[in-house]
């Protein structure tokens, strides 16, 4: 501490010395006076987990935040606040939450104005629990456990939909697709992961598919991290399921997906929830086969919004894989520039105020209008895509598709 | 006593953290790397002081962990009763995997692999059984007030760990100056000699795994009170036992100051590092495991080892003996 305390004054005194001088004589000279009453900036903490092994998800959640940072400054900022910038400040939770906590300490110890985090639930759970001690306004990113937003903190917010929501709606969408078609799916098997996601979603999907007339004949976990699924995809074809639904992370998803085709698994569908793999492009474009006629009921962007795709261009142009991670952040970042917006500070009420009050419009987004209620956005809803020809598709709600399912699989 | 009266002043020190340090970010440091010198010392008890290499002490701390959490979500039970309860069940834990293993004579790489299994087998119970909530994990409610063992400032939390760390310590300056920690030692150091003088090799073990297990159940009571959430991957997954097994490694295996130097070394490294290139993602993590490789290979004693080198010869030598 002493030595940062030194450096911190060398660095402080040259800086006056130097900059001192040209200061006044820019002053003496006529420079415009805006230079010497710039607004403070307005601290926004970006906490991911960017290294361990959830790391792609991470960093893609870091760059959808860094870019929405980027378009709100280039737009002038927080007019309300004399166009204020927002200064990002970027922490590693390395995939464990208590780092995470120790991000959130260090960075309200050097004056963050807000926190955006944390990708994983376990995580965004400790983040905004830590930032709760303060009172600094907290916006969890993609997170979905429903606990997130039910503890009653006042500083947590969330505008993408959680589990409840996303489960309910799988399994009505599913439902539809099904009856469609004449209710060719009676069977399903779940193959998810261990952790809280995936064991959260298999829970919710065995109490509730039964309701449907959908069978589920057989649950699955696996551990993370798992590199081989032959077993498990063995179990498939013996238990011949109409419908297989995977929730696990991308790797395990892509495995999953190849053994499935390589074992040549005949199924009527392979449906998703919050498939690692099954929305994302990378995955489509490097495993077609794999990929195609895959349904999945996860975040999306709005197909039919100008914005949205301009921000999808944006990003593919900066090298980006366009997956939900990206714009979850970038939305979460818009969520509270908005927030400061009509605060008109940085006061920690004020913007927990300004949140809870959100009416953002999120056209860009295939939601309802934003309505927080106990942090939770209560317009917010997943969508169902369909890899069809090499693209990923929405196809259900109607209002928001972009293609007609394709079910059973050709 | 002469390091009585050490540890004494080393704890004194530390604990002015709370009057000196107004940074919650700094004080935070502190109480995690206590909690790191607090697993590091309850593995030095078994396996520097014992010579019984566990790379499970994940079960003992995952139980801690988990008894606590359970208890209060489910049965209402007030968590500084849990806490009793936890750092209970750890011990039963422990004596239930050191009489399987010593009871059949595991040593070495045997008696390690077999605490990697147990650990592992409890993780997995743990995310198959409904009432700690398997692989959602289990979220404590927040409800802040010392009652409920959930301090509204650091400072409640640094006294707690304080003290556990403490109990700890004392623990194995005692070990270093009585019969039973002599017996210890003497089986770490050829447990057949031991036997032949009439220790019971059995016992001891028995009395040092038990130990060691009260002491990581308390660090995972502890871990479930500061962050309110568990999992099984958090509880019973590898990190823990690596990391208890690290912090002695690297400040020096059976001696008393090795884990509290082992908890400094490493929380500063990691800090350091974060601090120095922390934008870029990962290569922290990179510099962090070379500086470990790096203080292994040119300290094999540890950092304990290395302060014994820069002593003058008498003061080391008698340093050696304690």
């Amino acid at each position: 501490m002493t030595d940062d305390k030194k450096s911190a004054g060398i660095v402080r005194r040259d800086f006056l010395k130097t900059t001192g001088a040209a200061a006044l004589g820019l002053g003496v000279t006529g420079f415009p006076a805006v230079l010497r009453a710039q607004p403070a900036s307005v601290k926004v903490g970006l906490i991911h987990p960017v290294s361990g092994f959830i790391a792609f998800s991470g960093n893609q959640c870091r760059e959808g935040a860094l870019m929405a940072i980027a378009d709100i400054n280039a737009a002038g900022g927080i007019k309300s606040m004399g166009g204020a910038q927002l200064e990002a400040m970027l922490g590693d939770s390395q995939g464990k939450p208590d780092i995470g906590a120790a991000e959130v300490a260090k960075m309200t110890e050097a004056g963050v104005n807000s926190i955006v985090a944390g990708y994983a639930s376990s995580i965004s759970l400790a983040t905004s629990q830590e930032a709760a001690k303060t009172n600094t306004p907290h916006v969890v990113d993609v997170g979905v456990s429903d606990k997130i937003v039910t503890r009653g903190l006042p500083n947590t917010f969330r505008f993408g939909p959680g589990y409840g929501k996303i489960a309910e709606f799988a399994v009505d969408n599913l439902d539809t697709i099904n009856k469609a078609a004449g209710s060719p799916a009676k069977t399903a098997m779940i193959i998810h992961e261990e952790s809280l996601f995936g064991t959260g979603t298999a829970n919710l999907l065995s109490q509730k598919l039964p309701e449907k007339g959908i069978e589920v004949i057989e649950v699955i976990k696996h551990a993370n991290p798992t590199r081989d699924f032959t077993n498990i995809v063995l179990q498939i074809k013996a238990k011949k399921p109409d419908l297989i639904i995977p929730a696990n992370y991308y790797n395990e998803y892509v495995l999953l997906a190849r053994t499935m085709r390589q074992q040549r698994v005949e199924a009527k569908g392979i449906y998703s929830v919050l498939g690692g793999a099954a929305s994302n492009y990378k995955f489509v474009k490097e495993f077609p086969e794999a990929a195609e006629y895959i349904m999945d009921c996860n975040h999306w962007f709005n197909p039919k919004s100008d914005v949205a795709l301009q921000r999808k261009a944006a990003a593919e142009a900066k090298g980006l894989v366009y997956t939900y991670e990206v714009f979850l952040a970038y939305n979460a970042v818009l969520g509270l520039a908005d927030a400061f917006e009509r605060a008109g500070s940085t006061d920690k009420d004020a913007v927990n105020e300004a949140l809870s009050t959100s009416t953002m419009d999120m056209s860009y987004m295939p939601y309802g209008p934003t309505k927080m209620e106990g942090g939770q956005n209560q317009g917010a809803q997943p969508v169902n895509t369909q890899v069809l020809n090499g693209d990923i598709e929405v196809i259900f709600p109607k209002e928001f598709a972009s293609a007609d399912a394709v079910f059973p699989m050709k | 006593m002469r390091q009585l009266v050490i540890l004494g002043i080393v704890f004194a020190l530390i604990g002015l953290a709370p009057f000196v340090i107004a940074s919650e970010f700094w004080l935070n440091l502190v109480i995690m790397t206590l909690y790191a010198a607090l697993l590091g010392q309850a593995w030095n008890i078994l396996g520097g002081f014992g010579g019984q290499f566990s790379f499970g002490h994940a079960a003992y701390f995952g139980t801690g962990a988990y008894t606590v959490a359970v208890l209060q979500v489910q049965l209402g039970v007030n968590p500084w009763l849990g806490l009793v309860a936890g750092g209970l069940m750890a011990v039963v834990v422990a004596a239930g995997i050191g009489f399987s293993t010593f009871r059949y004579g595991l040593r070495g790489s045997y008696f390690a692999l077999v605490t990697l299994a147990f650990a592992e087998v409890l993780r997995i119970l743990s995310n198959s059984v409904d009432f700690t909530g398997a692989g959602v994990g289990i979220l404590i409610p927040l409800d802040q007030g010392a009652a409920n063992f959930q301090f509204v400032s650091k400072q409640g939390f640094f006294w707690v760990i304080w003290l556990m760390a403490l109990a700890a310590f004392t623990v194995v300056w005692w070990l270093g100056n009585s019969r039973f920690g002599a017996q210890l030692m003497a089986v770490r150091d050829n447990e057949d000699a031991a036997r032949a003088l009439g220790v019971s090799a059995f016992r001891v073990k028995m009395g040092a795994i038990m130990l060691s297990g009260l002491f990581s159940g308390l660090a995972g009571v502890f871990y479930a009170q500061y962050f309110l959430y568990l999992d099984p991957y958090i509880a019973y997954g590898p990190a823990i036992s690596i990391e208890s097994l690290l912090v002695p490694i690297i400040g020096g295996m059976g001696t008393l100051f090795g884990p509290l130097l082992g908890a400094v070394g490493l929380h500063l490294i990691s800090e350091l590092t974060r601090e120095l290139i922390g934008d870029l993602p990962g290569i922290s993590l990179v510099l962090y495991g070379i500086l470990l490789v790096i203080m292994v290979l040119f300290m094999p004693r540890g950092l304990a080892g290395l302060v014994n080198r820069l002593r003058p010869k008498s003061a080391a030598t008698g340093a050696r003996h304690a």
